[in-house]
């Protein structure tokens, strides 16, 4: 047999990094030198000459002009976070609902699992954007029934409003939250049945099960899926700061301020995603049980 | 008065009735079999509902479609159009240049989608099966590359694939898929890494024992039993860099090159600054009449049927992949 002149230790560490080693490379080239390349652009000034970009060192003035001079930049970010903060423990509720539904044992099983992952292929980018122009993301229940009139003589016009938008924003939710089930179906599989019927035996109701077995045991994937959700809503394509961003960068060839809302913006969404981490880092414990 | 006495002869016959049953032990079966049964019709009832809504933008889009303007306008017509017609598709299928835009879509999806499987596989394997120094710090960063926007870096990368000459190529999506980059390559790499970790150790040691190095053992033993995981990520990558007009939109930026989500979004454009003129031009008198919007629709449903198609295929393995994969992780 060859001998290695690498002790067993350091030949390890070599096949560790050779396996990542391609994903290092490529996390410097796509990753790490456009990051910094970034922030430095949301420092200068750039023009287009044709000797290549010329920058000039401004300082701190594109963060200023986002908060300060751009009429548009604040109203979208306001827009993004409060879709993405109404939206997304709706999705979570009911992507949930879903995977329990699909989890027991029914006829057409297959079937029905296809179907709630349809809207991931066909409700997202340009389809869905045509969808909502045509008024076609709002199921018409909620127009047709004239809801609005009859519902008026209980509850105030304004918030009923506000509450008729937020149910009609629901099929949009609904559409949304194909990956999500699958990953609380997933999650749902690995609970181990005895668990269940241990409950049973003690008397415990359907209802009782689910809030002391079910949801304790599904917490990881709910952050898993809280992320997915938070991060999929800030990078949708019917964003409008992302489109804003696209627009001042290619439109307006202004790349120094498009860098900086660039950056701004992923700050932004790195304080959210550090709240949902420190809210969910109480609740995750005890999940054992798990096959 | 008499509503009393009515009422207590009711439950009187009632408690007659259910005494009866109840000493037969009738009462506790039918009972249980009845609301066993409406338990059950109430469960289908929500879930064919939620397919109803899940359905409705597919089978909204099949059936304008088939419409023909008078169909649109009639407020008779719900879902079946008076006369089928295929027109549509015709017409769409022309101002789409269906099979230039199916070209570009497809070298993007299924090429980055193939580079993606293996590069994301490899490297995963690497993070589920090796401890090395700085192997925190690399995981970090991995999840850190899923959250990043790619907004945040399109300046630099744009201009970095500029002076390469891949403005206008389909390298900038196919070259850092090779890299496990990519479109959502980061949540790829963790989908493969969660994969792994649930594969048993003796499975590699065996074909080490045997002699097999450590790339070998990889790709003879571990590659090829990750069937579920390459699946899922095979679907996701095709169907995301599908329905993409961000990165495409970044750099494809002659009409040459678009791709078939970009083709759509022209498409309709047109159609609805004429809708709009149209409008305007009446006074708002058209309103909402959607003009040109059963050709949209036949463009939406064509610019989506190659992935349908995919998916009617793969649909059956993946949700059970998606189930053995613990792509849920812990």
């Amino acid at each position: 047999m060859k001998k290695s002149k690498l002790s067993m230790r350091a030949r390890y560490f070599v096949e560790g990094y050779s396996f990542i080693g391609l994903w290092l490379v490529g996390f410097l080239v796509f990753m790490a030198v456009p990051l910094g390349r970034s922030l430095y652009y949301s420092f200068q000034d750039l023009q287009v000459s044709k000797g290549g970009l010329l920058a000039t060192f401004v300082g701190m003035e594109h963060y200023r002009a986002a908060f300060t001079t751009d009429v548009n930049f604040l109203p979208l970010l306001k827009s993004t976070m409060v879709s993405t903060v109404t939206q997304v423990p709706l999705i979570l509720i009911f992507s949930l609902f879903c995977a329990i539904l699909l989890n027991r044992g029914l006829i057409g099983k297959t079937f029905f699992r296809g179907v709630f992952f349809l809207p991931v292929i066909i409700a997202s980018g340009a389809i869905l954007g045509k969808l909502m122009d045509q008024g076609a993301a709002n199921l018409p229940i909620f127009y047709n029934q004239d809801l609005y009139d009859k519902l008026h003589n209980f509850i105030p016009g304004d918030i009923l409003k506000s509450l008729l938008k937020y149910a009609e924003s629901l099929t949009l939710v609904m559409w949304d939250s194909g990956v999500q089930i699958l990953i609380f179906l997933a999650g749902l599989q690995t609970i181990s049945v005895s668990l269940y019927e241990a409950a049973k035996c003690d008397g415990a109701t359907a209802w009782e099960s689910f809030w002391k077995i079910t949801f304790p045991m599904i917490m990881p994937m709910m952050l898993v899926n809280t992320l997915f959700s938070i991060v999929s809503s800030f990078t949708k394509a019917d964003n409008q700061i992302m489109s804003h961003i696209l627009n001042v960068v290619f439109k307006n060839n202004d790349f120094g301020y498009g860098s900086a809302m660039g950056w701004i913006y992923f700050v932004f969404i790195f304080l959210v995603l550090g709240l949902v981490f420190l809210l969910f880092s109480k609740s995750l414990g005890a999940t054992e049980g798990r096959k | 008065m008499l509503k009393e006495s009515v009422k207590q002869v009711r439950t009187t016959n009632m408690e007659h009735l259910s005494t009866r049953l109840k000493a037969s032990g009738k009462l506790d079966r039918v009972v249980k079999r009845s609301l066993q049964v409406l338990n059950i019709a109430f469960y289908y009832l929500v879930i064919l509902s939620l397919t109803f809504v899940f359905l409705y933008p597919l089978l909204y889009m099949v059936s304008k479609s088939m419409m023909q303007v008078t169909d649109v306008a009639d407020a008779t017509v719900q879902w079946l159009p008076k006369q089928f017609s295929f027109g549509n598709y015709i017409l769409a299928w022309d101002s789409l240049k269906f099979w230039a835009g199916f070209a570009n879509s497809a070298i993007i999806s299924f090429g980055s989608a193939v580079l993606q499987i293996l590069s994301c596989s490899l490297i995963g394997y690497g993070f589920a099966r090796y401890r090395f120094p700085g192997y925190g710090v690399c995981f970090i960063l991995l999840l850190f590359t899923f959250l990043v926007p790619p907004q945040t870096i399109v300046v630099p990368l744009y201009l970095f694939f500029s002076d390469l000459g891949w403005i206008n190529t389909h390298l900038p999506f196919v070259v850092p898929s090779m890299f496990g980059h990519g479109l959502k390559g980061a949540l790829f790499v963790l989908i493969f890494i969660q994969f792994y970790r649930g594969m048993p150790k003796v499975l590699e040691e065996a074909a080490r024992i045997d002699g097999a190095g450590a790339f070998r053992t990889y790709w003879k033993i571990m590659f090829p039993i990750a069937k579920p995981a390459m699946l899922i990520v095979f679907l996701f990558s095709v169907v995301w860099h599908w329905n993409d007009s961000f990165e495409p939109n970044t750099y494809l930026t002659t009409p040459d090159f678009y791709n078939l989500s970009q083709r759509l979004a022209m498409f309709y454009g047109s159609n609805n600054q004429a809708a709009e003129t149209m409008s305007q031009m009446t006074s708002g008198s058209i309103g909402m009449a959607p003009t040109g919007l059963n050709q949209v629709m036949a463009a939406c449903i064509l610019t989506i049927l190659p992935i349908l198609i995919l998916y009617l295929f793969v649909q059956r393995h993946f949700v059970e992949s998606v189930e053995r994969s613990g792509i849920a992780g812990e």
